[in-house]
């Protein structure tokens, strides 16, 4: 069962140094992506792009800065715990998910956060093989499993 | 017996909770802990409750594993990046402390220092990963420990909040990450509760995990209104508040709806036992138990 392999691919890191030229790239890269990124989603440039899997919603726009759904603390109508006057992106993101039949991705663990990536554009991280691509597809991802 | 052995052995377990004090206090600690002698099958030690300063969690629950009785620490993700959390799962274990209750934690804002800088490295789920993990022998580094350490990994889950059908999602991934017990927030409202543990025998979780429900005694509408108004993620039903608003005595009707609520939960199938937050009221703890007919073990032969 793939659950049962959680664990040990908890620890498996792509441990891959940056190199300044890399950096330099990084930051040109970053300028594009945020281009895009910032309007659109209200980019957290955490460097490790969860969006195809959070149903295009930016997740780390969260105070707690939570990878795998909402706290314990969401209010009645889905208000933040934190600022009570914003919307808990969590709770938006399960309904949009559910709404675009997406919630597959939410079932997934997803792995601790790599801070090494923190301000690195994400794009080219998965051109470079440091973290996972992104899954547009919700079909494809749904018959491997 | 400890309290993974009792939950196996199809106990329905009484858990109690202890915050440490805002002092360097231990004999406060040694005081609370007669309360729950003999009755409570495993105590939580809170860890920085609604972000107030106070003992280390850790350092409270060694006072009372050696006072003779099972303490769960609570762990959580505000306070500690991964390095310090690893680091005090491994003290804890050298300790003797197996019950590790893996939270995200109240942030940072509704304590008394919200100028603190709240961390957040893990979160709850990656939290009961990393201690599944450390049982297995591994450090997040990939570094293979000489002794692993043994934990009774829990999780907390809240029933009342929304999106619901999200909370069940959760808890499943708590569950393959490792939780093998879940402790719930509060129940003041049974509907709600009795549509979530059905939603969970659906899928067959209550068989993979131990589902503790909390409990939390009340002594007067005013708290129950703070509650709602204040403390996140509680939902109350109407009754409890008209109960307590038009009782001539508070208290006792307190304590009368804490007792209802355990009876009702009691007959619920898959639900492995209560825990009992009696949040700055622990003396209140054996009259409860006893009322609710959990002690039917009796104090003298569980106690040491």
């Amino acid at each position: 069962m793939a659950e049962n392999d959680v664990s040990f691919d908890f620890i498996t890191y792509e441990k891959k140094p940056f190199t300044p030229a890399f950096r330099r790239f990084s930051r040109f890269s970053l300028f594009f992506e945020d281009l895009v990124k910032v309007p659109l989603f209200r980019c957290q440039h955490c460097g490790e792009c969860l969006l195809s899997h959070t149903a295009y919603i930016c997740s780390q726009r969260c105070p707690k800065r939570l990878r795998n759904g909402p706290c314990g603390g969401t209010g009645q109508g889905g208000s933040c715990e934190v600022y009570p006057e914003r919307k808990c992106v969590w709770n938006r993101i399960f309904r949009r998910s559910r709404f675009l039949g997406r919630l597959i991705f939410l079932k997934d663990i997803e792995k601790a956060h790599n801070w090494n990536l923190e301000k690195t554009s994400a794009w080219l991280n998965v051109f470079s093989g440091r973290i996972e691509a992104p899954t547009f597809f919700a079909g494809k991802k749904g018959k491997k499993s | 017996m400890t309290l993974k052995e009792k939950i196996a052995n199809g106990k329905f377990v009484v858990c109690g909770e202890l915050g440490p004090p805002q002092s360097s206090n231990g004999g406060l600690i040694r005081k609370k802990v007669e309360y729950f002698r003999g009755l409570a099958d495993g105590v939580n030690i809170t860890d920085n409750q609604t972000a107030i300063v106070r003992m280390s969690s850790i350092a409270a629950a060694k006072i009372i594993l050696d006072e003779g009785l099972e303490p769960i620490i609570q762990v959580t993700c505000r306070d500690r990046n991964r390095l310090a959390i690893q680091g005090d799962l491994l003290g804890a274990a050298a300790l003797g402390i197996e019950n590790v209750l893996c939270l995200t934690g109240d942030h940072q804002r509704f304590g008394d220092q919200p100028e603190a800088k709240g961390v957040f490295d893990l979160d709850s789920v990656q939290l009961i990963a990393t201690a599944r993990v450390m049982t297995e022998g591994y450090l997040l580094s990939g570094h293979k420990m000489k002794e692993s350490p043994r934990f009774f990994i829990g999780g907390a889950a809240n029933p009342f909040a929304e999106p619901f059908d999200m909370r069940i999602l959760r808890l499943a991934k708590k569950i393959a990450a490792g939780a093998q017990f879940i402790q719930t927030q509060p129940v003041f409202d049974l509907e709600i509760f009795h549509r979530w543990m059905e939603a969970i025998r659906v899928q067959g979780l209550h068989e993979r995990v131990a589902i503790i429900a909390g409990i939390m005694p009340v002594k007067s509408v005013k708290a129950l209104l703070h509650m709602q108004a204040e403390v996140p993620g509680v939902r109350i039903d109407r009754q409890y508040i008209d109960r307590l608003q038009t009782a001539p005595d508070p208290q006792e009707e307190g304590i009368k709806i804490a007792v209802e609520i355990i009876k009702e939960l009691k007959t619920i199938t898959g639900l492995k036992g209560v825990h009992l937050m009696p949040v700055m009221w622990e003396s209140i703890f054996p009259r409860i138990v006893e009322e609710a007919g959990l002690a039917s073990q009796g104090p003298k032969e569980t106690s040491s």
